[in-house]
């Protein structure tokens, strides 16, 4: 049946022009939607853009930030206690060229690592082994930052770098990989020897980036990550206060005696 | 006191004389060689004993009288009594015997330094417990057994007990007691015991027993040849032949020693290469044991004899069971069959072997395998294959040549075949060890960057000098390059560690045919094939000590004893006749050689020492 009601002949019909069929110009047949596509190459857009973040961006995002940030950390360092011996320029270079060019070198090698390895694994991984860092940090004293740790967030990072797609990938996450975990800390510890308002603001700033960057992944990963922060910034220390006057420690004339040694008696 | 008298029991029915032995020092025993018969000359009787005391340099003395009176010799005990006088010693023993009663009779006299007989002092009877042999006879005089009550006597004299034991002179001269001391008595803190002694005695005073009663001396005396037993006439030829083969073979030695040593021979690849075939080694062990077999001089002890028997018994049987091989394998074209078969199963080998490969290449057992490094080492390893393979190839056309003139090798004995066929197997499955050695050397750099690196992630450190783990602090970039070498090492670690475990598995195999082929030519070598002969058809010559049983305790006489040789246990034979060799046997227990493999530390399991070094 064609659409304005016309009764079908017996001949079918064709979607040809240049023959006279008995039937009208604008005539379609039931086969007509068969012939529809839709949305054909259109452009597919999205809220979060596929290449916001390319390695290239990253690698010079962090070259840049690094390179302040060792500018700061010599400012600061110049000023410090002129008893121990600071690393010279020279030796910082090598440094640096040494991990870009292991990087560099290595990362083919580092893609291919967990390829058989499957994803729960590599996640469960890097989540124990960022644990391992954070616990074993060096909180006291980051500046020479303790190997345990450092070693165990590098393999992590390195773990979750060998699922990137590609090698420059690998290599512009490790790259910021060691600045967050390597070289932040030292800037962080000069930052709280030489200006300690703003390192309690960088803190402050540190977390809300955090909770916000969880947050666009997973809302309530960012709530238990802010309820984390808080509980160990603010609620432990005040139980830690809190709880003081419940001590009630005794000493008296039963304590064995100890023997503080002077031994400055015996240097001269 | 108790004497004891070691009786031969060829003696037992010796015409009346005197009794030749020895006493025995430190015991109070006396061993009796022989019975020198009346009528004699005393003055040649003590000439006799001196020429043999010092072509012995044994102690021999004359111990006694012996009496058994046949018919028409009355007289013969006043006779018998003065000859006491004749011959002065401390003790004299009369021993009289009666035909028709097994027991005999002894009586002991002692006498001081002045030749004067001692009274044996009178004592009281009184009850001992004792234990079975300790009951003694006097000729006269009642004793009491164990457990009666006391008798009246005649003569309430205690006198000493005298026990008679039985042994069989020749079984004993031939005999030797085990454990073997070959030292010299002064290197000995205790005195040899008492068996020793009397073995010793027997067996050394070998001219003694030259002359017998049936020779045409100015003495007549019973021994063990009086029994008349015949040498083995093949035991006498062979004594007689043996001199000019020695003589022989020692020349052909010489022949064969110059041709070693030329200066070719003494390069150090080729040197090190013939310490690493085993048919050199062989050829060098048989060589040894030929030059001790050319000597002509006579074994100096018991050992030496032994080993000298060992060592021809073991050659003989060796060179019988390579011609019975030769045998087999020239006959109905074996050879050629052989070579036919072992072409096609060398390329068996290797085919199997690349299928293998192919299979680890792949995702064996549905393991996760890094797909590069898998890839790299699989061509490798293929790639050797494929080396091998032709090498095989090239070698097919000679294949037949030198299976024949290997074969002929067995002539020389089935060590020489069955080494010749180890050293072949080594040089078909040279490739295995090839990749058991690449694959080993890389897990075991693999395994030992991985716990170092572990040590850096722990920051911690090996102290070499205290041999210790102590705390370290490491610089930035140390840390970041262990952590990342570590990251790649034990991603890598199952990848390495499943060839290694292929590849080791294959060269155990090998290595445990090997095995089983050096240890047979170890037993054919070292087994002591005389010695358990020895043991089997002549079991008193080999003696681990002696029995007694009760041959007659009649109340009225001394109790005798018989002494059986007891003969050494079976494996006490083999552990002390072995002939030491470059035996083989695992060098590590189980759980060392474990460790080694789970380390990955290169195994040669099997050790062969040197003949200098044993």
């Amino acid at each position: 049946m064609g659409p304005d009601g016309a009764p079908s002949p017996a001949v079918p019909w064709r979607k040809v022009l240049w023959e006279c069929q008995p039937f009208p110009d604008n005539y379609v047949d039931q086969r007509f939607l068969e012939e529809l596509r839709r949305n054909e190459g259109i452009r597919q857009y999205r809220y979060w853009a596929v290449g916001l973040l390319s390695p290239e961006t990253l690698l010079w995002t962090s070259l840049v930030c690094s390179l302040l940030g060792y500018g700061l950390h010599r400012a600061w360092t110049s000023e410090a206690e002129p008893g121990c011996e600071p690393r010279t320029r020279l030796a910082d270079l090598q440094s640096a060229a040494i991990f870009l060019s292991f990087t560099f070198g290595f990362s083919p090698v580092l893609k291919t690592l967990t390829e058989s390895v499957s994803t729960d694994t590599v996640y469960a991984m890097s989540a124990v082994m960022l644990l391992a860092h954070l616990v074993s940090f060096p909180y006291a004293q980051p500046s020479p930052p303790g190997s345990f740790s450092l070693n165990a967030a590098l393999f992590a990072s390195v773990c979750l770098a060998s699922r990137l797609p590609g090698a420059l990938h690998t290599f512009a996450m490790l790259s910021c990989a060691l600045m967050v975990f390597a070289l932040w800390p030292c800037l962080l510890q000069r930052l709280r020897e030489n200006a300690p308002n703003h390192f309690t603001g960088l803190c402050v700033g540190v977390c809300v980036g955090g909770v916000g960057g969880l947050g666009s992944q997973s809302p309530g990963g960012a709530v238990l990550l802010a309820l984390a922060l808080g509980s160990v910034t603010l609620l432990c220390p005040m139980l830690l206060v809190r709880l003081q006057r419940h001590k009630d420690n005794i000493q008296g004339p039963w304590d064995e005696a100890e023997i503080h040694e002077d031994l400055s008696l015996f240097l001269h | 006191m108790v004497l004891k008298i070691f009786f031969p029991q060829c003696c037992n029915r010796a015409d009346s004389g005197l009794l030749v032995g020895r006493w025995i020092s430190g015991h109070d025993s006396a061993v009796v060689l022989a019975v020198i018969h009346y009528p004699f000359i005393p003055g040649q009787v003590k000439q006799y004993i001196q020429k043999i005391q010092s072509q012995t340099g044994e102690e021999l003395s004359v111990l006694g009288s012996w009496s058994l009176p046949k018919d028409g010799e009355e007289g013969m005990e006043s006779f018998l009594k003065d000859l006491s006088t004749m011959f002065p010693q401390r003790r004299w023993l009369t021993v009289h015997r009666v035909m028709g009663k097994t027991g005999f009779s002894c009586r002991v006299t002692h006498r001081d330094a002045n030749g004067q007989t001692i009274q044996p002092e009178t004592k009281k009877k009184k009850e001992k417990k004792e234990v079975e042999k300790a009951d003694g006879e006097n000729d006269g005089g009642e004793e009491q057994t164990e457990g009666e009550e006391k008798k009246e006597e005649e003569e309430e004299e205690e006198e000493e007990k005298v026990i008679f034991v039985h042994y069989e002179q020749r079984k004993v001269m031939l005999s030797e007691l085990h454990p073997i001391q070959n030292g010299i008595p002064e290197t000995q803190t205790d005195p040899p015991s008492e068996l020793r002694q009397m073995f010793h005695a027997v067996a050394s005073c070998q001219p003694l027993y030259f002359m017998d009663k049936y020779d045409d001396g100015p003495l007549k005396s019973t021994h063990w040849q009086t029994e008349g037993r015949e040498a083995s006439i093949i035991v006498e030829l062979l004594k007689q032949g043996s001199v000019p083969l020695c003589l022989l073979l020692g020349a052909m030695l010489s022949v064969w020693t110059w041709i070693c040593n030329i200066r070719l021979f003494s390069l150090s690849p080729v040197r090190f290469l013939s310490s690493k075939l085993s048919t050199c080694v062989q050829l060098s062990y048989r060589t040894e044991h030929m030059k001790t077999l050319s000597s002509t001089k006579q074994a100096k002890d018991h050992t030496h004899f032994m080993s000298k028997a060992n060592m021809v018994v073991s050659v003989l049987v060796d060179v019988a069971l390579g011609l019975l091989l030769v045998s087999w394998l020239y006959r109905d074209d074996h050879i050629h069959m052989l070579a036919n078969t072992l072409v096609p199963a060398a390329d068996h080998v290797a085919k199997e072997l690349e299928q293998l490969l192919q299979w680890l290449m792949g995702a064996p057992a549905g393991l996760k395998m890094n797909r590069a490094l898998d890839q790299v080492l699989g061509r490798f390893f293929l790639y050797h294959i494929h080396l091998w393979i032709s090498y095989i190839h090239l070698m097919s056309p000679f294949m037949e040549g030198i299976l024949w003139y290997g074969g002929l090798s067995a002539c020389c004995g089935l060590t020489f075949a069955l080494s010749l066929l180890s050293d072949m197997v080594a040089l078909l499955t040279f490739h295995i060890y090839c990749f058991y050695v690449y694959g080993a050397r890389l897990y075991c750099l693999k395994i030992y960057g991985l716990s170092s690196l572990w040590r850096l992630f722990r920051g911690k450190k090996w102290n070499d000098l205290r041999q210790r783990v102590d705390s370290c602090s490491y610089d930035l970039d140390q840390l970041f390059i262990g952590t990342l070498l570590f990251t790649v090492l034990l991603f890598l670690l199952p990848t390495t560690a499943l060839y290694y475990l292929v590849f080791t598995l294959l060269r155990l195999v090998v290595v445990l045919f090997q095995g089983v082929l050096h240890l047979s030519v170890d037993f054919i070598n070292s087994f002591p094939l005389f010695a358990i002969g020895l043991r089997i058809f002549r079991s008193y010559r080999l003696a681990e000590g002696v029995k007694f049983r009760v041959l007659c305790e009649e109340p009225g006489s001394a109790l005798h004893l018989m002494m059986d040789i007891n003969p050494l246990k079976g494996s006490n034979v083999v552990q002390t006749y072995r002939t030491p060799t470059y035996s083989c046997y695992p060098k590590d227990s189980w759980l060392a050689l474990v460790k080694k493999l789970f380390v990955g530390e290169l195994i040669y399991p099997w050790r062969h020492k040197t003949t200098k070094t044993d």
